[in-house]
């Protein structure tokens, strides 16, 4: 059976394509306030356990920043009337992201109760954790920001390697701030820049 | 000259195509979600939906979520390789009709 038609309807039909794959690929979902979020409770629990000398500061500061994570997601989701539809690079970033923050809850804690701990090792680990999950996020995303994100939690990985405690701590809360703290929020920003621009094409 | 592809019906009509676009880009994709993105009336968006289920382009789950009925649309094998052929076969005319 042939479809006689016009080569302008072709090209239409080949623009309506276009326009439908961009619209189902697109999210209107925001994970900037995430990055802050940890950002914000690593320097807690740095600064817990620096000045208050505390032995449970990182697990409960990270017990207190999983949880209120978990409660805003699970507030958030109830609150959308429209669920948007999950995408194969949103499952494989989701997983990549998930795979890590339990490895991280899994060896951390337990590293501390053995006594095998040492601020060098912790920030080398988990910087070399970090840089390697906003790598695969920002390859999948083809996003060179968060692949730069990436090089700098490498960098502080190989310096915690070489570095006293002190510039071992400095070393991880220049990272913090720079892939948590000004990445999320450059993050919030510009999401909240594509929902605007979503909402004036509705 | 070479001879033109033809294109398939079922995947040339404007809503069907928007769907199967649309459901090319996601895992799986809400009825509602459907019809906010396409901009179709429910009857309309149901009927080609069924039509594209009857060709085997696309698969129904039907669930209940928090007591809620659900419908849930996925493009099949099928689907994607009748949209990529389409996609090619216009491709191949517009060639034809630019003369490239």
């Amino acid at each position: 059976m042939t479809v006689n038609v016009e080569e302008q309807e072709l090209k239409d039909r080949l623009s309506l394509i276009e326009t439908m794959i961009a619209e189902g690929r697109r999210t209107t979902e925001s994970w900037g306030w995430t990055f802050v979020l940890w950002g914000v409770a690593y320097y807690v629990a740095i600064g817990w356990d620096i000045l208050g000398h505390n032995p449970w500061a990182w697990v409960i500061t990270m017990t207190i920043a999983l949880l209120l994570m978990m409660t805003i997601l699970w507030y958030k989701a109830k609150r959308q009337t429209e669920k948007s539809p999950l995408t194969r690079a949103g499952r494989s970033i989701s997983a990549i992201w998930t795979a890590t923050g339990i490895s991280m809850m899994m060896l951390f804690p337990a590293m501390g109760f053995s006594a095998r701990f040492s601020p060098q090792i912790f920030v080398a680990v988990a910087s070399a954790m970090l840089g390697t999950t906003n790598a695969a996020s920002g390859i999948i995303l083809k996003w060179k920001a968060q692949i730069s994100c990436a090089m700098v939690w490498w960098a502080a990985s190989a310096v915690a390697c070489l570095a006293s405690v002190a510039q071992c701590t400095i070393v991880f809360l220049v990272a913090i701030f720079l892939c948590q703290i000004v990445f999320g929020s450059y993050m919030m920003i510009r999401e909240a820049c594509q929902r605007k621009q979503g909402a004036s094409h509705a | 000259m070479p001879e033109l592809p033809e294109l398939n019906p079922v995947v040339h009509g404007k809503l069907r195509l928007a769907l199967l676009s649309l459901l090319v880009g996601v895992e799986e994709a809400e009825f509602t979600w459907l019809r906010s993105k396409t901009g179709a009336t429910d009857g309309n968006l149901g009927a080609q939906l069924a039509n594209l289920e009857e060709a085997g382009y696309v698969s129904v789950k039907k669930k209940f979520v928090q007591r809620k009925p659900q419908t849930l649309y996925r493009i099949t094998e099928a689907g994607r390789a009748a949209l990529a052929e389409y996609v090619q076969a216009l491709k191949q005319m517009l060639g034809g009709a630019i003369g490239v």
